[in-house]
């Protein structure tokens, strides 16, 4: 009886492993999917010109090189780029991570009127397509130069405002963040400083913002990527003035034509797709180095918005 | 003297204080671009040197946009294609990733890594460089009807009818550029589902519930409100994203700005309009069945 009772056991154990190995064979199956565009960019951008034309090639490359990554660099001129694209990104994510602080503080510490609706109103800014509201803050930009005879246009600075009033990418994500985050922390720590003669002000300066440093950096990493990644509203506001990775690798196209026009038919047009994909490479380098060192406070981040705990 | 103010008074203060950033910034460059854009959807806009010259045209411009310019419809028509059978297999497959995700120990987190991968260097141009090579590949020669044909199940749908099966091809083809989308998702998806008190699953294998039975009776219902917050984040996400047919013609008529930022309005409040229909739909799609079940 017992011996039978055993038997049964075994062979549900045995049935669970098989269910677990088939999820893993799924699992790693579709995360090879994940990846397959960036394998796809490394290996075009590892071929030398032979390989790229020779059909029997299609993933390993025969004769490795880094021509293509060099002739991309040059033409997405990298080293120009590159640095604006930080540097841009960083100001707009410290802006951005400055003003999610203060609205998100605002909504766990305080209790004013209509902050309901104010709450509401954070969300639903999310919801609102970004082509909607270009066009009137783009006059009003044109307006504001003519007004202000400053240059306004083709600069950071409309969008450095934008982002230090709250109006930047994902700006709705980045305050739940820091809403969340505000919330863990009791509300007695608050009172303590208080007591010991602490404005508001102090509070979150000394208090909030000190006990949430590691918040602050996955806000400002996630709002520096966002930034980076960001081409629609740059493209309207900042144009060709500054000269930005992603920006550059959208009319990477066009600039290219007169780099490689001396070839002709299948094959040029087989190795305008290496120089491509070498670019599109590039471009993603910088964002893949910051993930490798940090992916776990991004997944963490996301998992702290709260959106889920309601 | 002077009178003390109550504690509300100063909660209401500084609560508006530490808000004040947002919502100026909210009034300047979110509340009043949105009504502006409504408005110039009716007017013409011409730049001069002395700035703007609004004259009013009625519904000349929605005219224009949807007799008159021929490829407005088309590319609007191919965003709706795109947008609601994407969004539809992109909180499935997330769904499905975070449960089997979830089953599991070993590798875990770096499977959970990669998933998450493509939101950090997903954007606009990235996206564009990877697709365009896909369909440039698909003009060279391989068309991806025959690419797909030789599988039976495929031809039998084929048979049966021929839209199912390109439809069915369409979502395989474009497969990894689907997954792109599903990262947080499946993030959400997983917390919410880390979340489900295990007592509950516990009381329900004693009731000798098997798991399929756990999954529909017991995790989708608890995890709708996650799968709601997915597909809105999702369908804002998609429809954001500057990929998408209808943004190029926004921004070719911002860009000429003498006389078409009136026309570019138009454009853009009916594309959001139906962005913003889309995620009402589906909110109320989740709501009717949270009626229905009683809760």
């Amino acid at each position: 009886m017992r011996h039978k009772k055993l038997i049964r056991l075994v062979r549900i154990r045995k049935l669970q492993t098989f269910f677990k190995l088939c999820i893993y064979f799924v699992l790693i199956c579709i995360s090879f999917t994940y990846l397959e565009p960036i394998f796809r960019m490394i290996s075009m951008a590892l071929m030398s010109g032979k390989d790229i034309i020779d059909p029997s090639v299609e993933w390993l490359p025969k004769h490795l090189s880094i021509n293509n990554l060099k002739v991309a660099a040059q033409v997405l001129n990298l080293k120009k780029t590159l640095f604006n694209s930080i540097w841009f990104s960083a100001l707009l994510a410290a802006a951005q991570t400055l003003v999610s602080a203060l609205t998100g503080f605002a909504l766990s510490r305080f209790r004013f009127r209509f902050k309901r609706i104010w709450f509401i109103l954070i969300i639903l800014s999310f919801i609102i397509p970004v082509p909607l509201l270009m066009i009137p803050r783009f006059m009003l930009f044109i307006q504001a130069q003519g007004i202000l005879g400053v240059k306004l246009i083709g600069t950071p600075i409309p969008q450095v405002l934008m982002a230090l009033l709250g109006q930047g990418v994902n700006s709705t994500i980045l305050i739940l963040i820091f809403h969340n985050f505000f919330n863990m922390i009791p509300y007695s720590l608050d009172e303590a400083a208080m007591i010991d003669g602490a404005g508001q002000f102090q509070v979150f300066f000394q208090i909030a913002m000190k006990l949430s440093a590691s918040t602050v950096l996955v806000v400002f990493l996630f709002s520096f990527v966002w930034n980076w990644n960001e081409t629609y509203v740059s493209g309207t506001l900042v144009r060709n003035s500054i000269e930005l990775l992603p920006a550059k690798l959208n009319i990477f196209d066009s600039v290219f034509q007169t780099y490689a026009s001396s070839t002709r038919g299948n094959a040029q047009f087989r190795i305008n797709e290496a120089y491509k994909m070498s670019a599109t490479l590039i471009s993603i380098v910088p964002l893949l180095i910051l993930y490798a060192f940090v992916q776990k406070r991004f997944i963490e981040g996301i998992e702290n918005t709260g959106i889920t705990g309601e | 003297m002077k009178k003390r103010k109550t504690f509300r008074q100063r909660q209401n203060r500084y609560g508006y204080l530490f808000m004040a950033p947002w919502i100026i910034g909210f009034l300047v460059f979110t509340a009043f671009p949105f009504l502006a854009t409504i408005y110039l959807s009716f007017t013409n806009v011409r730049q001069t040197v002395r700035g703007f010259e609004i004259t009013f045209t009625g519904f000349g411009n929605y005219i224009t946009a949807f007799f008159e310019n021929v490829e407005f419809v088309p590319a609007l028509l191919n965003f709706l294609r795109m947008i609601i059978p994407y969004t539809f297999v992109i909180v499935i497959v997330s769904f499905l990733l975070a449960y089997m995700l979830n089953k599991i120990r070993f590798a875990r987190g770096l499977l959970r890594t990669i998933y998450f991968l493509p939101v950090i260097i997903m954007s606009g141009p990235v996206m564009y460089q990877i697709m365009d090579s896909r369909s440039s590949a698909a003009v060279e020669g391989i068309d991806t009807f025959a690419e797909f044909s030789d599988i039976f199940i495929v031809e039998m749908i084929y048979s049966y009818s021929k839209q199912a099966a390109m439809f069915l091809i369409d979502i395989f083809s474009e497969l990894s550029i689907i997954l792109w989308f599903t990262g947080i998702p499946i993030i959400l998806f997983i917390n919410g589902l880390q979340k489900i008190n295990p007592s509950i699953l516990e009381a329900a294998r004693i009731d000798s519930a098997n798991s399929w039975q756990i999954l529909w009776k017991i995790i989708i219902p608890m995890i709708k409100p996650i799968a709601q917050v997915s597909t809105i984040f999702t369908i804002a996400n998609l429809g954001t994203f500057s990929t998408n047919p209808v943004y190029d013609l926004i921004k070719d008529a911002t860009e000429q700005t003498t006389d078409s930022l009136g026309m570019a309005s138009t454009y853009a409040w009916i594309y959001s309009l139906i962005v913003l229909i889309i995620i009402g739909i589906s909110f109320l799609i989740f709501r009717n069945r949270d009626k229905e079940g009683g809760t």
